[in-house]
C-alpha cells in the first residue's frame, strides 16, 4: 500500500461577542432563550425594514484579522447571498464576498513536539447568522433568535496535514479568540463552528485532489474523529480504484459516522451582488493603525518570552499562557514579588490553579490579586510564615478578602520568632521522649523528622522548620 | 367653502390659527373620497357597476379611524395652545407600499393581502409628527412594478381624474390621482424609475423625486433598493416644498440616508430664477426604443406637445432672467431603460425572496409536500405577472454565467449615466447648469389597457425620468399645460445632488409666472360632477 498524506482546510464560523446583533439592536446572544423571543422586524425579515451595521462587529473583525496577520481591507463591502430556506427570513444572507474585511494572513501553531507549523489564512469575512429549524411531530418549526448574530467566517488554505494538526488549530484558535476578546469561543454554544475540507494524496505529491466537505463538526474531538474517519474512507476508496467525489458530509457525533448530505457537483448559484442597503465599510489608515496598536501580545509570542525571560519550562509556559488573564496575573505577580520568577510559577502552577479549580474562577475573577500572592510568597520565602500557612492564606484571602499580612497578624499565624521559647519547647520534647532520643543517638537519624513533627504539633505549626531542625540537632547531639 | 380647495399650506395655517378644525378638514376630504373615488381596490371586485368606470379608485383602504384620531390629537393641541406642526390637519394619502402601523400594507399584491406591519415607515412617522392626517392607502402597480397602476392585484385600478378612460400612470398612480381629485392635498409616493414623476405628469400635479438618501427608505417595501426614493406629490410647488421639508433628513434606521443639511425649501422658492442656468438637451426630445423583432435600437419621436411645452417653459424662465443653455449632451440617456431593466430586476428579485409564505402574508391553501412545494405554490398564487417577470429577469441577469455580461455591465453604464449629469452640473465645467429641463414623459396619459401587457413598451414610458434614479439626483415634474385632448403635460427639472431647493425654485418661478394661464383653470373630468353639485 502506498503512503498517503491528508490535506485539510478548515472553515470556521466565529460568533463575535458584541452586545447586539450585527444589523439590529437585539441582543447578540440568546442562549437559553425561548424561540423567537429575541427578534425584531429587522432580523426576522419583515418587509420594508433595513439593516444598520453595528460598528463594533467591524472593530472586532478587524482585530481578529490583525491577530491573523491578515491585510485589513480599507474598503470592504457587504453582499447578498441569495437562497431560500425557512431559517433565512429575508431569503438572502448579508455577507461579505469578494471584498472581505481581511485577506490573507497566517497563524503559527505550536505543536506538542515542540515544532511550529504555519497555517495560511485565505480570508476573513463578516456575516450574519441564520436561524434554526427543526422538525417536531411532523411539523417544521423555525426559531429566528440566532438570525443576525454577528459571525466572522475564516477560511484556511489547505495547509493542515493531520487530524491532530486540525485539532491543534482549533484549540489554539479558540485560545486566541478569547485572548484578544473577540469571541467567547464556546464550541458547545456554537460560538465556534467548523467545517472541514478533506482530501488525500500520495505522500510527496503536491496536487490537490477532489475534496469532501464535512459539516457540523462542532467539537475538537469531533473534528479529530471525523477527519480520521473520512481520510480512512478516502484511502480505502482510492485503494479500491474508486474516484473521490465532491460530497458534502454530515458528521453525526452520536454515532461517530459520516452521512452524505448532497453531491456538490451542481453547486448552488447564490447570485451574489452588493447589498444596496448598506454603505461600503471604510477604515481609514488611522483606524487600521489603531486596531493594530490595540492588538495585545499574542499567546505564542508571550509563551516564547516567558521561556526566555523567566526560564520557564515549555510545559509551564504553555499553562501560564493558556489564558490571557492568567498570564497577565503571572507577570504582575512576578513583578510585585521581585524575586525568582520560577518561585511564582511554582505557586501558580500548583496552589493558585487548585484555588481556581475549586472556586471555578478565572484568574481575572479571583479576589486574591497578584499583590496578595506576591506578599504571601514574600512572607514564606522570608521565613515569616511556613509554606503550609502560606497556602492556607490563599484560600483565606479569596474567601474573606483582607491583606495577607493583616490576616497573619490577626490570627497569629506568624512563625515563632523567639528562639528561647522554641528552644524550651524542644528541650521539653527531648525530655519526654527518652526512647526516641536513645535510638537517634544510636544512629537512627531518620527520627529527626519525627522530632520536627512533635515540635510542629506543640507549636501549632508556627515553628520555622529550618530553625527547628537546627536547634533539634544541636540539643540531640549534645 | 370646502377645505378640499385649499392648499396644504392654507389648511395648516388655518388649523394652527384655530380658524379651521382638523376634524372638519378630514370630513371634507372623506366626503370628496365618497363622491369621486368609488369602490376601493380589492381582491374580489369581479363584476363592477358600470358607474364605477367613471370613478377615480385611488384608494385601497381609507383609514378613517386612524385619521380621525390624528385630527382629534391636532385639535387638542390647538386648544391647549401647542403647535401641532407644519402639516397640522393636512390629509395625506400614502402609497400602499409604505408600512403604516394600524393599516394593512399590501404593496397591491395578493401575497401581502393581510399584512399588518407592527411599525411605521420613517417618512410616514415624520408626517404624523408634523400633524398630518393619514387618510388612506393608495393603489399602485403590484410592488410598484409598472407605469400605469393597472397591474395592481387590487382592482379596480386607479383611473386618471382628467379622463377616467386613461391611466393615471404609475406606479404612484393612486397617489397622483388622489391629489388631482382633491381627495388629499398631499400624497407620499415612491420613485424608482419615474414612479412619482410620471403619474404626477399624467394627472397634472407636482411630483418630486428627492436625491437618493434625502428621504428615508425605512418602512418602504423595497423594489430596487439602490434606486427607490420616497417623495411628495402635491397640487403646487410650495406644497411639495413644505412636504419635502417634513420628510427630508438623516434617519438612523436607514444607512443610506444622507447627513447633508436640509435647507429651508419654502424660503428658497422666493429667490427666483434670475441668473440660474437651465439646460436643454436634444437627447431628451425623442426616445430610443428597441425593435421587437431585431432588438436594434431605433429613434422614435415623442408627442410634439411635450417638446413644445419644454420650449414654452424655457421661454418663460428666460423672460424671468434665467440663462438657457442649449444642446447639453446627455449621450447616455438612451441607455437608461436597458440599464434599469437589469439593475432594478436583480434587486427586485432578491427583495422578493422574503415572500415565501412562511412568516406572514399569503400562504397557499393547496396541500403541499415539503418546502419547495410550499414556496412554489405560494409564490405562483400570490404573485401577479409583473413580480414573476421581474424575478425571472433578475435571476437570469444575475446568474453566475450571465452576471458579467449583464449586471456588472449595467453597473458600469449606470456610472456613465451619472457622469453625463456630473459634467452638465460641474461648476467649473462648460455647462455649469443649475437644472436640466426635459419633458417628464414621452406622451400624455395613454388609454387603459393600451400598453398593459407589453412590459417593454410600458417600461419605456420612464425613459425621460429613469436617469435621475440611476444618478441618484433630484428631479421634479410640474404641470405645464394640456394637450389637445385636454390631458395634462408634465415637464421635469433635474438637479444636482441635494439641491432640491434649486429645482423647486425654477419650478416655482414658472408656476407663478403662469398662474393665470387658461389651462390652469381646467377642471379634471372626474371632479366636474361633484364641482357642479358642490
Amino acid at each position: 500500500m502506498k503512503t498517503y498524506e491528508i490535506v485539510i482546510g478548515l472553515e470556521t464560523h466565529i460568533q463575535l461577542n458584541t452586545t447586539s446583533k450585527i444589523f439590529c439592536s437585539c441582543k447578540a446572544d440568546s442562549w437559553g432563550a425561548e424561540p423567537n423571543t429575541n427578534i425584531c422586524p429587522v432580523c426576522s425579515g419583515l418587509p420594508g425594514v433595513l439593516p444598520v451595521l453595528n460598528v463594533e462587529t467591524v472593530r472586532k473583525g478587524a482585530l481578529l484579522a490583525a491577530a491573523m496577520h491578515a491585510e485589513i481591507n480599507p474598503v470592504s463591502y457587504f453582499d447578498r447571498k441569495n437562497y431560500f430556506y425557512p431559517d433565512l427570513p429575508k431569503g438572502y444572507q448579508i455577507t461579505q464576498f469578494d471584498e472581505p474585511i481581511g485577506k490573507g494572513g497566517y497563524m503559527d501553531l505550536q505543536m506538542p513536539d515542540g515544532t511550529s507549523r504555519r497555517v495560511r489564512i485565505h480570508k476573513l469575512h463578516l456575516e450574519e447568522d441564520a436561524g434554526k429549524t427543526k422538525i417536531e411531530d411532523g411539523e417544521r418549526l423555525v426559531d429566528f433568535n440566532r438570525c443576525g448574530v454577528p459571525l466572522v467566517e475564516m477560511v484556511t488554505e489547505p495547509d493542515l496535514r493531520s487530524a491532530e494538526e486540525a485539532a491543534q488549530y482549533l484549540t489554539q484558535l479558540r485560545q486566541l479568540l478569547r485572548w484578544i476578546g473577540v469571541s467567547e469561543a464556546d464550541m458547545e454554544r456554537g460560538h465556534l463552528r467548523c467545517d472541514a475540507n478533506v482530501s488525500i494524496r500520495e505522500a510527496g505529491s503536491t496536487v490537490l485532489n477532489t475534496k469532501t466537505e464535512i459539516k457540523n463538526v462542532n467539537s475538537i474531538d469531533a473534528v479529530r474523529l471525523a477527519i480520521i474517519e473520512e481520510s480512512k474512507r478516502q484511502i480505502e476508496a482510492v485503494e479500491a480504484g474508486q474516484r473521490i467525489q465532491s460530497y458534502t458530509l454530515d458528521w453525526d457525533a452520536d454515532t461517530g459516522t459520516l452521512r452524505k448530505m448532497r453531491s456538490k457537483e451542481t453547486e448552488a448559484d447564490y447570485r451574489y451582488f452588493r447589498e444596496p442597503d448598506l454603505l461600503p465599510v471604510v477604515l481609514s489608515a488611522e483606524e487600521i493603525a489603531e486596531v493594530i496598536a490595540s492588538l495585545p501580545e499574542l499567546p505564542i509570542e508571550r509563551r516564547a518570552r516567558f521561556i526566555q525571560d523567566y526560564q520557564l519550562s515549555a510545559y509551564d509556559a504553555d499553562i501560564l499562557t493558556s489564558e490571557r488573564s492568567l498570564s497577565d496575573y503571572y507577570e504582575e505577580s512576578v513583578r510585585l514579588f521581585g524575586g525568582a520568577a520560577k518561585v511564582v510559577s511554582n505557586w501558580m502552577m500548583n496552589d493558585l490553579s487548585r484555588l481556581m479549580n475549586d472556586t471555578g474562577k478565572s484568574a481575572a475573577e479571583l479576589r486574591l490579586r497578584p499583590i496578595d500572592l506576591a506578599e504571601i510568597i514574600r512572607m514564606v520565602e522570608g521565613g515569616k510564615i511556613n509554606p503550609a500557612t502560606g497556602k492556607s492564606l490563599l484560600g483565606k484571602v479569596e474567601a474573606g478578602g483582607g491583606k495577607p499580612a493583616e490576616i497573619v497578624e490577626r490570627e497569629g499565624l506568624g512563625l515563632i520568632a523567639d528562639e528561647d521559647a522554641l528552644s524550651g519547647q524542644i528541650a521539653a520534647i527531648i525530655a519526654e521522649s527518652p526512647a526516641e532520643v536513645e535510638s537517634f543517638r544510636a544512629g537512627k537519624e531518620s527520627l529527626l523528622g519525627w522530632f520536627v513533627g512533635q515540635v510542629m504539633r506543640r507549636t501549632g505549626g508556627k515553628a520555622d522548620p529550618k530553625r527547628t531542625r537546627e536547634l533539634l540537632l544541636e540539643q540531640l547531639k549534645r | 367653502m370646502s377645505s378640499i380647495r385649499l392648499s396644504a399650506r392654507q389648511i395648516a395655517q388655518k388649523v394652527r390659527a384655530g380658524e379651521l378644525s382638523a376634524l372638519n378638514v378630514l370630513e371634507d376630504h372623506l366626503r370628496q373620497i365618497k363622491a369621486v373615488d368609488g369602490v376601493p381596490g380589492s381582491l374580489q371586485n369581479a363584476s363592477l357597476d358600470p358607474a364605477e368606470e367613471g370613478k377615480v379608485h385611488a384608494f385601497i383602504e381609507v383609514s378613517t379611524g386612524l385619521a380621525r384620531q390624528q385630527a382629534e390629537k391636532v385639535q387638542t393641541m390647538v386648544q391647549r395652545g401647542e403647535d401641532p406642526g407644519p402639516l397640522a390637519g393636512v390629509p395625506v394619502s400614502i402609497k400602499d407600499i409604505f408600512c403604516v402601523k394600524g393599516t394593512t400594507t399590501t404593496a397591491a399584491s395578493r401575497i401581502l393581502y393581510n399584512f399588518r406591519p407592527p411599525y411605521t415607515a420613517t417618512t410616514v412617522e415624520r408626517l404624523e409628527k408634523a400633524g398630518a392626517l393619514i387618510i388612506g392607502k393608495t393603489n399602485l402597480d403590484e410592488f410598484t412594478y409598472g407605469s400605469s397602476s393597472e397591474s395592481s392585484a387590487f382592482q379596480p385600478h386607479p383611473n386618471n381624474p382628467w379622463n377616467t378612460q386613461r391611466v393615471t400612470g404609475g406606479s404612484s398612480g393612486g397617489s397622483a390621482a388622489s391629489v388631482a381629485a382633491r381627495e388629499a392635498p398631499l400624497s407620499l409616493g415612491t420613485d424608482t424609475g419615474g414612479s412619482i414623476r410620471q403619474p404626477a405628469a399624467f394627472c397634472g400635479v407636482v411630483g418630486l423625486k428627492p436625491s437618493y438618501g434625502r428621504t428615508s427608505r425605512y418602512g418602504l417595501i423595497a423594489f430596487g433598493s439602490s434606486l427607490d426614493c420616497p417623495g411628495p406629490l402635491a397640487r403646487d410647488v410650495s406644497d411639495a416644498a413644505l412636504m419635502l421639508q417634513v420628510l427630508a433628513g438623516l434617519d438612523p434606521k436607514d444607512s443610506t440616508s444622507a447627513l447633508a443639511p436640509v435647507p429651508d425649501y419654502l424660503a428658497a422658492l422666493q429667490e427666483g430664477v434670475r441668473g440660474m442656468r437651465i439646460g436643454l438637451s436634444r437627447d431628451y426630445d425623442h426616445i430610443t426604443y428597441p425593435d421587437t423583432l431585431t432588438g436594434e435600437m431605433s429613434v422614435q419621436s415623442i408627442q410634439p406637445e411635450m417638446n413644445s411645452a419644454v420650449r414654452d417653459v424655457a421661454e418663460v424662465l428666460a423672460r424671468l432672467g434665467a440663462e438657457i443653455v442649449e444642446d447639453v449632451p446627455m449621450p447616455n440617456a438612451r441607455h437608461g431603460i436597458p440599464t434599469y431593466f437589469v439593475i432594478s430586476r436583480v434587486e427586485a428579485a432578491s427583495n422578493l425572496h422574503r415572500f415565501d409564505g412562511v412568516k406572514y402574508g399569503y400562504r397557499t391553501s393547496a396541500p403541499v409536500r415539503g418546502l419547495s412545494e410550499l414556496y412554489r405554490a405560494t409564490r405562483a398564487e400570490g404573485f401577479g405577472l409583473q413580480p414573476k417577470l421581474r424575478i425571472l429577469m433578475g435571476m437570469y441577469v444575475s446568474a453566475a454565467q450571465h452576471s458579467a455580461q449583464y449586471y456588472q455591465k449595467a453597473l458600469r453604464v449606470r456610472s456613465m449615466i451619472r457622469s453625463d449629469f456630473e459634467l452638465a452640473f460641474d461648476p467649473q465645467g462648460v455647462y455649469r447648469l443649475d437644472a436640466l429641463l426635459t419633458p417628464t414623459t414621452p406622451t400624455t396619459a395613454f388609454r387603459r389597457s393600451e400598453v398593459m401587457g407589453d412590459s417593454v413598451l410600458m417600461q419605456y414610458s420612464d425613459q425621460m425620468t429613469v436617469a435621475g434614479n440611476h444618478a441618484g439626483i433630484p428631479a421634479v415634474s410640474i404641470p405645464a399645460g394640456l394637450d389637445p385632448l385636454g390631458l395634462p403635460i408634465g415637464v421635469q427639472f433635474f438637479g444636482m445632488d441635494f439641491r432640491e431647493d434649486l429645482i423647486l425654485r425654477a419650478a416655482y418661478a414658472y408656476e407663478q409666472a403662469t398662474e393665470n394661464a387658461d389651462w390652469r383653470r381646467a377642471i379634471p373630468q372626474a371632479l366636474r360632477e361633484s364641482e357642479v353639485s358642490a
